[in-house]
């Protein structure tokens, strides 16, 4: 019920996110500064559109909050409870602290977590796409752990590490590692060979070819990489905290559950929705800002 | 006169795939090819297709050995890529995430023939000069994909004199652009040779831009490519404001090139011949048949 009730809304804000990217690229904005008039008006046309890309995520949160109010049978209401309700409780969790204890226990477990795999990945994918011979022979053994589901192997790290704070890291690591590792050989696979010969006629030695070319040209697909690991490590920490934790977002959720505290419950997934968001827009604001030179390839 | 560049007897061999064949064959691209060229001298060099003319290019860069021969710019061996040699590409080759300014500047960032390293604002400074040069001024901070075709190969000139070579590769330059943008590129590289003096190599397959910018128009035969044929263009009158184009010395000299191309292009044609692909597969070899070598050797008898 809370994944089906939560994903709708991130999906939607997710494309909202998307499309602005290629609505305010460069070119618009010169053309605003260029002209008062027609910056205002293209103002105004911007405020109507985000109203209008609003209008889905506003439409849900009224049958949110009417829905349970006139709809649902009274049991049901206990289940699902009107919007204001998870708000109010939400500010309750916010006064006492304890969401924030909640939250930064999350957070620094998923930074944790998504550092190792960020370092470890693009400094192995780099590795392995430099060195042919390297590839052919993780390239079989990756492919057999990169689809091997991180949850799957929840029980091994709790195992091997127990129920605190190292199995988690662990296991948000695992899990962000992947994206990370195969965008990072790819991007380094793709670049343009003609960029090569050029640089090489430059009189770049390798290091330089591979500082200066290489990697450079390689930033966007990585940071595609980086996007999709972000997305995993929340996902999979969260359900890791669900199944043995003291603290964080998934055992706020799962505890409040278990100790009939429904409203709190869903405070814990309205944080979660808006913890993926930020990250989201984070990692897609920087992603913009190191592929600005990829903003017209198609034009 | 001084010979800047030297190539004696030089041939180069790949070993291809042919397409839907496993096994290799070899492919002779240049054989026993000898040509000097003067310091500051501008040689344009045509032939068919397939006769070897990049691959040429690439000897003379340092991007690729000769499987036999020597290669010797300023009498030395050219052993590999070097700062006295630039090369400017067809498909221009910029580096897109490079302003046009960074992408001039890329040559400069390394130490110089001095030893010393220049700092950010020289650098910027050298590559305003250059990117003025080629007509771009005020460009500084744009990206490739906000230039015209023409304005990326003028950024890729500039870039190619910044770390002021003495020799300038071109490998169909100007063959992507419209018309009326390359005869206007072609007068500015006309100028820039002037002012410059730099000894410029400049592969094209059209017969009248080999003639209109060369001193001396190299004529390749086809696959294997060898020098069939050097003529001089004398054009009087070169540096007046008229079209030269028409006049009575270019059509002579273009109507020479042109006979003497013809029959190989021909023959080029009747061979299939085309560009040997980076992954070592030849879509034109025959899979069992005789090497392109017989072909035009019985043909030639």
């Amino acid at each position: 019920m809370s994944a089906t009730l939560t994903k709708p809304v991130r999906t939607a804000v997710t494309d909202t996110a998307v499309t602005t990217t290629t609505a305010t690229g460069p070119a618009d904005s010169r053309s605003a500064v260029g002209c008062a008039p027609a910056g205002l008006s293209a103002a105004a046309s911007r405020a109507g559109s985000w109203l209008w890309k609003a209008t889905g995520v506003l439409a849900f949160l009224a049958l949110w909050e009417l829905g349970p109010l006139y709809l649902a049978a009274p049991s049901t209401r206990v289940f699902l409870p009107p919007l204001h309700e998870v708000l109010l409780a939400w500010g309750r969790l916010f006064e006492s602290g304890s969401i924030q204890g909640h939250l930064a226990a999350s957070l620094g477990r998923s930074v944790a977590g998504f550092g190792i795999a960020l370092v470890a990945g693009v400094s192995l994918g780099l590795l392995i796409a430099w060195y042919g011979r390297l590839n052919s022979v993780l390239n079989p053994l990756l492919e057999l752990f990169r689809n091997t589901a991180a949850l799957a192997l929840l029980p091994v790290f709790t195992l091997l590490l127990g129920i605190g704070e190292e199995s988690k890291v662990t296991i948000v690591a695992y899990a962000a590692f992947f994206p990370v590792l195969l965008n990072t050989i790819a991007g380094v696979k793709t670049v343009d060979p003609l960029l090569i010969r050029a640089a090489k006629s430059l009189g770049l030695n390798s290091f330089r070819l591979f500082q200066k070319v290489i990697l450079p040209s390689a930033v966007p697909t990585i940071f595609t990489g980086i996007r999709m690991a972000g997305t995993a490590s929340i996902l999979v920490l969260i359900a890791a905290e669900m199944v043995g934790a003291k603290a964080g977002l998934g055992y706020l959720i799962v505890n409040a559950q278990s100790s009939f505290l429904i409203p709190d419950m869903y405070a814990g997934i309205l944080t979660v929705s808006l913890l993926g968001l930020a990250v989201n827009f984070l990692l897609v604001a920087l992603e913009r800002h190191f592929s600005r030179w990829r903003t017209a390839v198609g034009a | 006169m001084t010979a800047k560049i030297s190539l004696r007897n030089v041939s180069k061999q790949f070993t291809v795939r042919p397409a839907g064949s496993a096994g290799t064959t070899t492919l002779t691209a240049i054989d026993s090819l000898s040509l000097d060229v003067r310091d500051g001298e501008f040689l344009t060099l045509v032939g068919p297709s397939g006769s070897g003319k990049t691959t040429l290019l690439d000897l003379l860069a340092g991007l690729s050995t000769p499987t036999s021969g020597e290669v010797l710019v300023d009498g030395r061996p050219v052993t590999g890529p070097g700062k006295d040699r630039a090369v400017v590409f067809q498909q221009y080759a910029l580096f897109p995430w490079r302003t046009a300014s960074a992408n001039v500047s890329i040559g400069l960032e390394g130490k110089g023939p001095d030893g010393r390293k220049l700092s950010r604002r020289e650098r910027a400074a050298k590559a305003s000069e250059y990117l003025k040069l080629v007509g771009l001024a005020g460009f500084e901070d744009r990206f490739p994909h906000e230039l015209s075709g023409g304005m990326k190969q003028r950024v890729a000139i500039a870039r190619s004199l910044a770390y002021e070579p003495d020799v300038l590769l071109m490998d169909e330059p100007f063959a992507a652009l419209d018309a009326q943008t390359r005869e206007q590129l072609q007068e500015e590289l006309l100028r820039i040779w002037r002012t410059t003096g730099k000894t410029i190599v400049f592969i094209t397959h059209g017969i009248d831009e080999a003639v209109y910018l060369g001193q001396r128009v190299a004529v390749l035969s086809a696959r294997p490519g060898r020098l069939k044929a050097i003529v001089d263009v004398d054009i009087p009158d070169r540096d007046g404001g008229e079209d030269i184009r028409s006049t009575p010395a270019f059509v002579e000299q273009r109507h020479k090139v042109w006979t003497l191309l013809h029959d190989e292009v021909r023959l080029a044609q009747d061979a299939g011949h085309r560009k040997i692909l980076p992954d070592g597969t030849a879509p034109d070899e025959p899979v069992l048949g005789e090497p392109a070598a017989t072909t035009r050797e019985r043909s030639a008898a």
